[in-house]
């Protein structure tokens, strides 16, 4: 009997847990599991080949949908389960609050999806983000507009007008006020930027406004809600600008059943890398596709779920570098790592700046085609075979 | 000038869906005096008993009424006499029923869906009529239309029927259409049956306009009492010409001011519509304390 409750404890020893911060319950949980998900199959393929630093990798998942659950969370976790890390998170108001509350518990809190600038801004010194952040996305529609929509529709930088559009929280604001500097910068006409509300009932006047200013290039950032019904709005009002650009969201399944793949054809979406990307861009990538359909039995619905999956990865190479899962050997750890763009299945490299955002981590562009999503720039990442479909609206 | 009109247009439109959201909400409010936080959850439930009938048994949306127009009839009637009527002395105990029959809707649903926002995709999404230069989405029309209708009938109905007219004596006093022989607690789950199953008819008609999503119903809410408040509590009328009255001010001060800001000044509006006029547009003096004075 008290061997096998030693064995059973030497067992619990060696098993290195991750706490994973994502909403179980509520309206995000849906992408929680996605992301969770990816963390898994991250595990499954250490565990495969031997684990870290011979511990199995065991993913313990906590329901984080508030940031008081987040914490309530992380105390239930570092105490009663005895978790080595925390990972997460799908919302960013999670990852502040509880990325303290794991500090309070001296626990590394490793962000492989939150975008929130102020994340990796406020220097905690338990916090590290592998992924992209809102910046990110702003750059890459940024390079997007200028590198192959002006390029697409004749047009100089200095000749293309842009309305940008935004939800008016910090989300969408803050992408929102990037995205018009490094446009200004660049010498593209920013004809309007319009705030709109989430939950507004009616967004005609946010896209009358734009209409007025005849814009070639209609850009929005947002939540699916506000992107699907300004959408459905622009088609009543026979709003066309000549290419559309969407931020963050409008890739998924939830956009394609409101508009119709007909109506989507050749708008553009700025996301996550998906499993569809380029070999050469984002080696792995078709791997993880077959390991999650071989799991779960279905495709991932959002390319979040490889981004997790990636995140997930680094953090372990990482551990595995730093020899424990302790906050200030990992940080060193990851202080030395430099690792390529086009490293990871996301195309995702590693190098770390001061804040530990990884500066190697970027949004794709990919665009509506036929009802699917196809990865069309950077033009690396463009999968073989597969090319720009016109983007004009019509 | 054409941006004029189609901004009016815009808020003629938006008015109807205010209005057919408000006037149920007026009605329960007006008659059994109960201000009642799950109205935008009913909403909800017509959305997403389209959205399954169109899913499921591939109807068409607005056949669908045939089944949310009874369903939240039926939930109407059932939460009447078995959650508000043992409460019936307690009218603060009511709004606290109503406010958690609220979180109970939302989390089945969201149980349900696991939050995934789901839409119909069905060929009246994008229909639109063109009147002159301007482009009108038809489900908005036929919105506004059945808006009209509503006011009208339910209009008809207060004034010319024996139920109606039940409806309007236990508005007036309660204890005196008891003693008139009428039955108070069956009219009362008449009339939050008939403002539940309103609710459905919006939240069908307009199934596909949005993307929905669980708390979609807290979207209207909060412009809804806002308009039943500008327009005079229990008041079919007000609440149909207040619906009007938001939905222009919000399109003129969202295309002229800021969309961002349209809805500070609707609410500068009624704040001011407040201080002049506190019963509302077409209120009767005193009516926004009825709801709290204690009733037999």
């Amino acid at each position: 009997m008290v061997a096998a409750v030693a064995v059973a404890a030497a067992a619990e020893a060696q098993e290195l847990k991750l706490g994973a911060m994502n909403p179980l319950s509520g309206a995000l949980a849906l992408y929680g599991d996605e992301l969770n998900r990816g963390y898994e199959l991250a595990a499954d393929k250490v565990n495969a080949a031997g684990g870290v630093l011979g511990r199995k990798v065991v993913i313990v998942r906590g329901n984080a949908s508030s940031p008081q659950e987040g914490i309530a969370a992380v105390e239930q976790l570092a105490n009663r389960d005895k978790v080595d890390a925390f990972i997460g998170s799908y919302i960013s108001a999670v990852a502040s609050a509880a990325s303290e509350a794991a500090l309070a518990n001296s626990k590394l809190y490793w962000d492989t999806n939150a975008l929130a600038a102020e994340l990796t801004a406020r220097g905690l010194p338990n916090f590290i983000r592998s992924g992209p952040w809102s910046g990110t996305f702003a750059s890459q529609s940024a390079d997007a507009t200028m590198k192959l929509i002006a390029k697409t529709l004749g047009k100089e930088p200095k000749d293309l007008k842009v309305w940008i559009e935004h939800e008016d929280s910090v989300y969408g604001s803050s992408i929102a006020k990037d995205q018009e500097r490094l446009l200004k910068e660049a010498g593209v006409q920013v004809v309007g930027v319009g705030a709109h509300n989430l939950r507004a009932i009616d967004l005609s006047p946010s896209i009358l406004r734009a209409k007025n200013t005849n814009p070639d290039l209609w850009i929005q950032t947002g939540y699916i809600p506000d992107t699907n019904l300004l959408l459905r709005t622009a088609r009543d009002q026979g709003f066309k600008p000549q290419a559309m650009l969407l931020v963050g969201t409008g890739d998924t399944f939830e956009t394609l059943e409101a508009l119709g793949k007909e109506y989507l054809e050749g708008i553009m979406v700025v996301s996550y890398p998906r499993p569809d990307i380029n070999a050469k861009y984002g080696p792995g990538a078709a791997e993880f596709l077959a390991a999650y359909r071989a799991k779960y039995n279905r495709d991932p619905i959002a390319p979040q779920a490889m981004a997790a999956f990636v995140g997930a990865s680094i953090l372990m190479e990482t551990i595995q570098a730093a020899g424990s899962a302790d906050m200030e050997k990992v940080k060193a750890a990851a202080a030395k790592m430099d690792k390529p763009l086009g490293t990871y299945a996301t195309g995702f490299g590693v190098k770390f700046d001061q804040n530990f955002q990884n500066t190697r981590a970027f949004p794709v562009v990919a665009q509506w085609q036929d009802g699917k999503m196809v990865t069309v720039y950077p033009v690396e990442a463009t999968p073989e075979g597969a090319k720009l479909a016109d983007m004009r609206r019509k | 000038m054409i941006d004029l009109m189609n901004v009016l247009v815009v808020g003629l439109l938006l008015g109807g869906i205010y209005s057919l959201v408000s006037i149920g909400l007026n009605l329960i409010f007006g008659v059994i005096r109960i201000v009642n936080f799950a109205q935008g959850e009913f909403v909800m439930l017509g959305m997403y008993g389209t959205f399954a009938a169109v899913s499921m048994l591939n109807m068409d949306p607005y056949l669908s009424l045939i089944l949310t127009l009874p369903a939240l009839f039926l939930l109407g009637v059932v939460v009447q006499r078995f959650l508000l009527q043992p409460l019936q002395n307690e009218p603060m105990m009511q709004i606290f029923a109503t406010f958690g029959l609220l979180i109970l809707l939302q989390n089945v649903v969201l149980a349900l869906t696991r939050g995934a926002a789901v839409s119909i995709n069905a060929p009246i999404s994008s229909y639109t009529v063109a009147v002159g230069p301007i482009q009108v989405s038809l489900v908005r029309v036929v919105t506004l239309v059945a808006a009209a209708l509503v006011a009208l009938g339910l209009g008809w109905f207060l004034h010319n029927t024996l139920q109606g007219r039940a409806i309007r004596a236990v508005a007036q006093d309660r204890r005196a259409a008891r003693l008139m022989g009428i039955d108070v607690e069956r009219t009362f789950m008449l009339t939050f049956g008939i403002g539940a199953a309103l609710a459905g008819l919006a939240g069908t008609l307009m199934t596909p306009i949005y993307t929905l999503s669980p708390q979609i119903g807290g979207n209207f809410i909060v412009a809804a009492f806002a308009v039943v408040v500008l327009g005079g509590l229990g008041s079919v009328t007000g609440a149909f010409i207040g619906g009007f009255v938001v939905g222009f001010t919000e399109a003129i001060a969202g295309f002229y001011i800021d969309p961002s800001l349209k809805h500070a000044v609707w609410f500068s509006v009624f704040i001011v519509m407040l201080l002049v006029r506190p019963s509302g547009l077409f209120g009767h003096v005193g009516a926004e304390e009825v709801g709290l004075r204690e009733q037999h």
